[in-house]
C-alpha cells in the first residue's frame, strides 16, 4: 500500500517538474473527447448540408449571430484579462472581469434564445426537417456547453469574491478558462459552418 | 482548486491579448462583410475556412496558452482535431 502511495506521489512529482498540472491536463483530456463529440454532431450537419441543400438556411440571420459571435470572443477576451489580474495578485480585477463574462455570457444566450424562436416563428423546428434537426441539436448543444460555462463562471466568481484565488494559486481560473476558451473555439467553426459557408 | 498553480513561463502580457481580441474581432467582421457581398461561393468559402481556421488557432494558441504550456497539452488537443477534420471530409463524400 505504502510503496503504491510512494509510486503515485512520484509520479505527480516527476509530472509537475515536467510542467504538467494533474487538473490542466484533466481538463486536456476532456476537451479532446468534447473535440469527438462536437464533431460527431458537425459532420452530421456538413452531411446533410451537402447532401440534402436546404432552402431553410436562408432564413438564419448572419448579422444578428455576428454580432453574437462578437459577445463570445469578447467574453474569451475578460477571461484571459480576469486570469492576467489574478496572476499579478488583482483579485477586485478578477472579479470584475468574471462579473463582465457572465454578462457576455448570459447575452450570448439571450441572443441565441431570440434566434431560436425567430425560426420556430419562420416553421423551422427540431422535428419537422433534416436541416431543422441537424440545426438545433447542434446549436443547443453549443448553447448547453455554454450554460454550464456561465454555471461555473458564476461558482469562479464566488471562489473569488471569497479570495479562494491569488497570486500563486489560479489554477481554478486557468482551469474555468480552458473550457470557457473551447467554447467559443467551438462556436467560431459552428457560425463558419452553419451561417457562412 | 487550492494547489499551488506552476509557472513555467511568464506568460502572456495584457497587450498581447489586447492584440489578439482585435485581429478576432477584424476576421469576424470581415467573414460578415464578405457573408454580405455578392462574392462567388467557389472564392468565398475557401476565404470562410482560412479565416475560420485561423480565428480558432489565436484562441487555441494565445489564450488557452498552448504557445507557452508543455507541449503534451497540444498533443491531447491536435490529435482528436486532425481525427476530426480527416473524419468530417469522409462524410462529405456523397
Amino acid at each position: 500500500m505504502s510503496e503504491h502511495m510512494t509510486s503515485h506521489a512520484e509520479a505527480y512529482r516527476s509530472g509537475r517538474a515536467l510542467g504538467l498540472q494533474p487538473l490542466k491536463l484533466g481538463m486536456w483530456l476532456f476537451l479532446a473527447s468534447e473535440v469527438m463529440f462536437f464533431g460527431g454532431l458537425i459532420s452530421a450537419f456538413l452531411h446533410y448540408k451537402v447532401n440534402n441543400p436546404s432552402t431553410e438556411g436562408a432564413l438564419l440571420d448572419v448579422p444578428l449571430v455576428g454580432v453574437n459571435t462578437f459577445v463570445l470572443l469578447t467574453s474569451s477576451f475578460t477571461v484571459v484579462l480576469g486570469l492576467s489580474a489574478i496572476r499579478q495578485g488583482d483579485r477586485r480585477g478578477l472579479v470584475r472581469f468574471l462579473a463582465a463574462t457572465v454578462l457576455l455570457g448570459v447575452a450570448f444566450l439571450g441572443g441565441q434564445a431570440y434566434e431560436f424562436v425567430s425560426l420556430y416563428g419562420h416553421g423551422v423546428t427540431l422535428n419537422g426537417s433534416l436541416f431543422g434537426s441537424t440545426f438545433f441539436t447542434l446549436t443547443g448543444f453549443h448553447g448547453l456547453h455554454v450554460l454550464i460555462g456561465l454555471i461555473w463562471a458564476l461558482s469562479t466568481l464566488y471562489g473569488a469574491l471569497r479570495g479562494r484565488y491569488a497570486a500563486d494559486r489560479y489554477e481554478g481560473v486557468e482551469v474555468f478558462g480552458l473550457y470557457w476558451h473551447f467554447v467559443d473555439v467551438v462556436w467560431i467553426v459552428l457560425f463558419t459552418i452553419i451561417y457562412l459557408v | 482548486m487550492t494547489t499551488p498553480s506552476v509557472e513555467p513561463h511568464a506568460g502572456p502580457r495584457r497587450l498581447t491579448y489586447a492584440i489578439v481580441f482585435l485581429i478576432l474581432a477584424a476576421l469576424t467582421a470581415i467573414e460578415i462583410a464578405l457573408s454580405m457581398l455578392g462574392v462567388d461561393p467557389a472564392l468565398r468559402t475557401p476565404a470562410f475556412l482560412v479565416l475560420s481556421l485561423a480565428k480558432a488557432t489565436l484562441v487555441a494558441v494565445f489564450y488557452m496558452h498552448l504557445r507557452h504550456d508543455s507541449r503534451l497539452y497540444a498533443f491531447v488537443f491536435i490529435v482528436p482535431v486532425i481525427l476530426f477534420a480527416l473524419f468530417a471530409g469522409v462524410t462529405l463524400i456523397p
